[in-house]
């Protein structure tokens, strides 16, 4: 089943095209990395699905259902910009906020203290909001955000500003609520992490999408052309292979670009245990992050072209 | 169903969170000691003035007893002296004596006598002593022309005029004064909270803009339930605070009554009148509750609701407008310019409630607010006149309501650079 379908999505605003004829779909409990450079639409696109804006041409699909008002409450969103009233107490915060989503009071609050206490947050919950640290607000907001544990979860750069521990702790968490049977729209810019929680990626450009489908065959159809070796001894033998683009070569370190990688990667292989003491060999897939670059600053290379 | 669901936890939680804030108890106790310190610091320096800088004036008599005559108008104020005038004016400027009244028999025709002092003095002693004089030379200039003591004193016994309401019920004194009094209260306080609450309203409009909370709250309801919600839970806010000021007001005005009473004398209460009680079962004090029409409260009730809906939904829409207060003066002046229009055209609708000006411009609905309740107050307002101003005032609030909300949805996702006003009337046309 797709919980989300956008089909054929435009927004204007005025005469700047925000949103261009996007489609694509998330799987029930499945994770999507929605990625894109700043100013790509990404912010739209979430708040079109969150039906705080209504597209100007195409659908947004929401539980298979085309009325989209009926489904904030099972959605829950975590904005980049992150928004709680500095005077409110925390429990106090996070019971209004699920109140919106139609949770009753009782469970509001019993639910509330159980995620502090999950996170660790125990003794802020009457503390007032702009008592709090940066992190500590962050958690508390994270927390508002799945609430009324809603059925999709869109989480717009949910990392930044925490610390490497607490990084970890909302990414097990994440990755326990997809185990749930959730599904989770993850905005963000690091792409390392995109990489290690998403199961499908779109990426945006300009309000259009560029590049979207499962992360590892994106990673497939990207060609492995990047080898690195590490030894001791001589790296002459590397000189008796045509058409090496070195990126790196030091005395113990090699780093290249070949084409046709499929058969010489072998052929090197071969030539290195020989000659050399190996102690690492790798063909290097692309990293999303470089995939990410490459399609971004191709795209920008054709737009010139193309203007000029 | 789910629609008033949405709305009334937005209402309770903006009631709740305001009610509780320390802003609000403060300015609900501190507004009651405030009103009464504006009534109470100008009368107690008037007894303490009127005690400590009185002037003490010698009067140098070269008439045939007229100075006499005026010295004992007010024995405490003037004085005769038989010094010579070059030694008053020696003690004047050395200080020991304040003035000295020079008054010979020309005065009588003339009508013009001068005090020599070091200087001040002020109006209200000059004119006291205008007065005390002038009815003395009145009477040396009838006795003159040759007229009899008894012309006299009739030609000074003074006109006083009570009104009496003539009412299908019978004959009632009229409470005019002190209503029009009241309904100038009631016009201001409106005025004052409309000013206040829709500034609360477009604080917390733009405190949520600002925080970014409006992203989160706008993928849970409706923009417009959003601003009705706020609008809503800070009038009612509002509410409760003149609710407590006018329980506490009822508590005070009987405590106080006696007091009152007890300093000028039951004969010198303001009002002496049996209306409140059909029986005509006098109070023992001196003040008395006038009736107060039942559209008077009825009006108060509706302009105060009325009101402050047209100006919040207006303050809502201009928050949602800007991305921090400082952005938001000009705008501002916009529509706080009719609300204070109506204070200026105050006087001259309590003198005149019933003229043409006074008509019209209650009629206005941004000005009704105010100008109605005072002429509901001061007058018996015609019911049609009274039933057009509320069918405009709705008009008008569901106008301002349609406007501001169309402004609103745009608004709150609009961050960056000031919007002109031409670029906000455009935001009502377009789609969200």
């Amino acid at each position: 089943m797709d919980l989300l379908r956008i089909e054929n999505v435009l927004k204007r605003f005025g005469d700047y095209i925000a949103v261009n004829r996007v489609s694509f779909q998330v799987g029930a409990g499945t994770i999507l990395g929605l990625l894109g450079p700043n100013g790509a639409g990404k912010t739209t696109l979430i708040r079109m699905i969150t039906s705080i804006l209504i597209p100007d041409e195409g659908e947004v699909i929401l539980f298979e259902n085309k009325n989209p008002n009926n489904a904030q409450n099972r959605i829950g969103y975590l904005p980049e910009e992150r928004g709680l009233y500095k005077n409110l107490k925390v429990i106090e915060q996070l019971i209004y906020f699920a109140q919106l989503k139609n949770v009753d009071k009782a469970t509001a609050s019993s639910r509330a203290k159980e995620w502090l206490r999950k996170m660790d947050a125990e003794s802020w919950a009457n503390k007032k909001i702009q008592e709090l640290s940066k992190g500590m607000q962050q958690k508390v907001q994270f927390i508002s955000t799945i609430l009324h544990e809603p059925d999709l979860m869109i989480l717009d750069e949910p990392f930044s500003g925490f610390d490497p521990i607490n990084t970890e702790l909302l990414k097990s968490i994440v990755l326990d609520m997809k185990e749930q049977g959730k599904t989770i729209i993850l905005s963000t810019h690091v792409m390392e992490q995109a990489e290690q929680i998403c199961d499908n990626i779109c990426l945006i450009d300009k309000g259009s999408i560029v590049l979207k489908g499962n992360i590892r065959e994106i990673k497939k159809s990207f060609s492995k052309d990047t080898m690195l070796l590490e030894f001791e001894g001589d790296d002459s033998f590397l000189n008796q292979f045509d058409g090496l683009k070195f990126i790196n070569r030091t005395k113990n370190r090699a780093e290249f670009r070949l084409e046709n990688s499929e058969e010489r990667a072998a052929q090197i292989l071969e030539a290195a245990v020989q000659n050399v003491e190996l102690s690492h060999f790798q063909v290097k897939e692309p990293s999303l992050h470089e995939i990410f670059i490459d399609t971004v600053s191709k795209r920008k290379e054709n737009g010139n072209e193309k203007m000029q | 169903m789910r629609k008033c669901n949405k709305i009334g936890i937005i209402i309770k939680h903006e009631y709740k969170s305001k009610v509780r804030s320390k802003g609000f108890i403060i300015s609900t106790l501190l507004m009651p000691i405030f009103m009464i310190s504006i009534f109470l610091i100008p009368a107690l320096i008037a007894v303490f003035s009127s005690e400590s800088t009185e002037m003490k004036l010698a009067v140098l008599d070269k008439t045939s007893g007229i100075g006499r005559e005026i010295v004992n108008a007010d024995p405490s104020k003037y004085f005769l002296t038989d010094l010579t005038e070059d030694s008053l004016k020696a003690k004047v400027i050395a200080g020991t004596l304040d003035a000295y009244l020079l008054i010979d028999d020309a005065i009588i025709n003339s009508g013009e006598a001068v005090i020599y002092t070091k200087g001040g003095g002020g109006l209200g002693f000059i004119s006291s002593l205008q007065n005390n004089i002038s009815g003395i030379i009145l009477h040396h200039r009838l006795i003159n022309a040759g007229a009899d003591t008894n012309i006299i004193r009739i030609s000074q016994e003074k006109v006083k005029i009570s009104t009496q309401k003539l009412t299908s019920e019978g004959v009632k004194s009229d409470d005019s004064p002190i209503l029009a009094g009241l309904g100038y209260i009631l016009g201001l306080l409106i005025f004052m909270m409309m000013m206040i609450y829709g500034a609360y309203v477009m604080r917390g409009v733009i405190e949520e803009k600002a925080n970014r909370i409006i992203e989160v709250i706008a993928s849970s309801a409706k923009p417009f339930e959003i601003m009705m919600g706020k609008i809503i839970g800070i009038g009612a806010v509002g509410l409760t605070q003149v609710l407590f000021w006018v329980i506490i007001g009822s508590v005070l005005f009987f405590a106080a009554n006696p007091i009152i009473s007890s300093f000028f004398g039951p004969e010198q209460a303001l009002i002496d009148t049996a209306a409140v009680s059909g029986q005509g079962q006098q109070l023992p004090t001196g003040f008395e509750l006038p009736e107060i029409p039942v559209m008077l409260i009825i009006g108060f009730v509706f302009y105060f609701i009325a009101g402050y809906f047209i100006y919040s939904t207006l303050y809502a829409a201009i928050g949602s407008a800007v991305d921090q207060e400082s952005d938001a003066a000009q705008l501002q002046n916009i529509v706080t310019l009719p609300v204070i229009l109506p204070i200026l055209f105050l006087g001259s609708v309590i003198n005149n409630p019933e003229g043409t000006l006074a008509v019209i411009l209650s009629l206005i609905p941004f000005f009704s607010p105010v100008l109605m309740i005072v002429r509901l107050a001061a007058s018996e307002v015609p019911l049609w006149q009274v039933l057009t101003s509320f069918a405009l005032m709705i008009a008008t609030f569901v106008l301002c309501v349609w406007v501001a909300s169309r402004i609103y949805r745009v608004g709150i996702l609009m961050y960056g650079k000031k919007p002109k006003i031409k670029e906000i009337f455009k935001w009502i046309k377009i789609s969200v």
